[in-house]
């Protein structure tokens, strides 16, 4: 009974400590918040059903900063989605979605970011809106460190062409 | 054949080719040159032969019971920081005042823990800055990877700066 009260605090510790990070990594590729909160949800649930011996705090987190990108492009991937998404484009209101933890002064660019393909996207975000260093993405998204700079450098082209294109 | 006929004859074949005018186009170089020169120092843009640290000497002209003296008043030194490789486009701080900003060790300060914070995704680069007394701690986190710390005095930096380490670390003391 002690026993399952301790795991139910830590799995109420770990999703106090995640949630919300998580939250804006899911929302970043999925673009709607009731998506976004399904992704994280599942997630957390592959971390307590898995029971993966994690080594410490980092591997834990990018464990699930992994998990919940992968989630998002299965989603993103399946022939429902692809059916609906269309009507889930992301827009200046759902960009205001994102709980930052800090006051964003651009909103436009936050909204380019969105409109960035995956490839793209999950880097920049996890740079710029995550503040993960370059080797931290290429532990998470499981690419070459010089990759993450090449679509860095690319998302942030492409973000101006987008930029450009509104203006 | 003697040296003299020989400069003589060489002196004429030149003036058989009057659009010849090699003198001429070496000028227009060295003109262009020394305008590109000053361009860039007008634009305060350091030439690639020039070191990562120099010393500026600024001099005044003090008027003193009618005759004029020049007087060295401030030596100033300045530190090249901030310049990304060959990235020139997200270079943000150039030549920056070292009285007012000094390179410290990195400390990986989290958002949370930071006052001010600029993201500039287009720009490529992160700045997080934190009020510590009467200094601000800024640190800079650039597309390529690198990850600069400085510790700026915003009394010593001038209002019209315009170097983007040092409106930075003002906006975070004005911050509040």
């Amino acid at each position: 009974m002690e026993h399952k009260f301790e795991k139910e605090q830590r799995w109420e510790d770990l999703a106090g400590e995640y949630q919300t990070m998580l939250y804006r990594i899911a929302f970043s590729n999925m673009k709607n918040r009731a998506d976004a909160e399904d992704v994280v949800q599942e997630a957390f649930l592959r971390y307590m059903k898995d029971e993966k011996p994690i080594q410490n705090k980092e591997h834990e987190k990018a464990w699930l900063i992994r998990t919940t990108i992968h989630i998002c492009m299965d989603i993103l991937k399946s022939s429902w989605h692809r059916k609906t998404v269309a009507l889930d484009e992301a827009s200046a209101a759902q960009a205001k979605n994102v709980w930052l933890p800090y006051q964003s002064k651009d909103d436009s660019t936050l909204e380019a970011v969105l409109q960035l393909p995956v490839h793209y996207r999950n880097p920049i975000w996890l740079f710029y809106y995550e503040d993960y260093s370059i080797q931290e993405i290429a532990v998470v998204l499981n690419e070459k460190e010089g990759t993450v700079k090449t679509r860095l450098r690319r998302g942030r082209e492409e973000i101006r062409k987008i930029l450009c294109r509104n203006c | 054949m003697s040296i003299q006929e020989v400069g003589h004859k060489a002196k004429e074949s030149i003036r058989e080719y009057p659009h010849k005018s090699i003198q001429k186009h070496t000028e227009g170089f060295q003109e262009s040159l020394m305008q590109n020169l000053k361009n860039r120092e007008q634009e305060g843009m350091p030439s690639e032969s020039v070191k990562a640290k120099r010393e500026c000497t600024c001099a005044e002209t003090v008027s003193v019971s009618g005759k004029e003296q020049t007087v060295e008043t401030r030596t100033e030194s300045r530190v090249n920081v901030g310049v990304t490789g060959n990235a020139a486009r997200i270079r943000i701080s150039g030549l920056m005042n070292q009285e007012a900003v000094q390179t410290v060790e990195v400390r990986h300060m989290s958002y949370e823990e930071s006052d001010n914070i600029e993201i500039a995704v287009t720009e490529g680069y992160t700045l997080k800055g934190k009020r510590e007394g009467n200094q601000v701690y800024v640190e800079a986190k650039y597309e390529d990877g690198r990850l600069e710390a400085y510790r700026v005095d915003p009394a010593k930096v001038q209002e019209q700066t315009r170097q983007r380490i040092e409106q930075f670390a003002l906006e975070t003391a004005e911050s509040i």
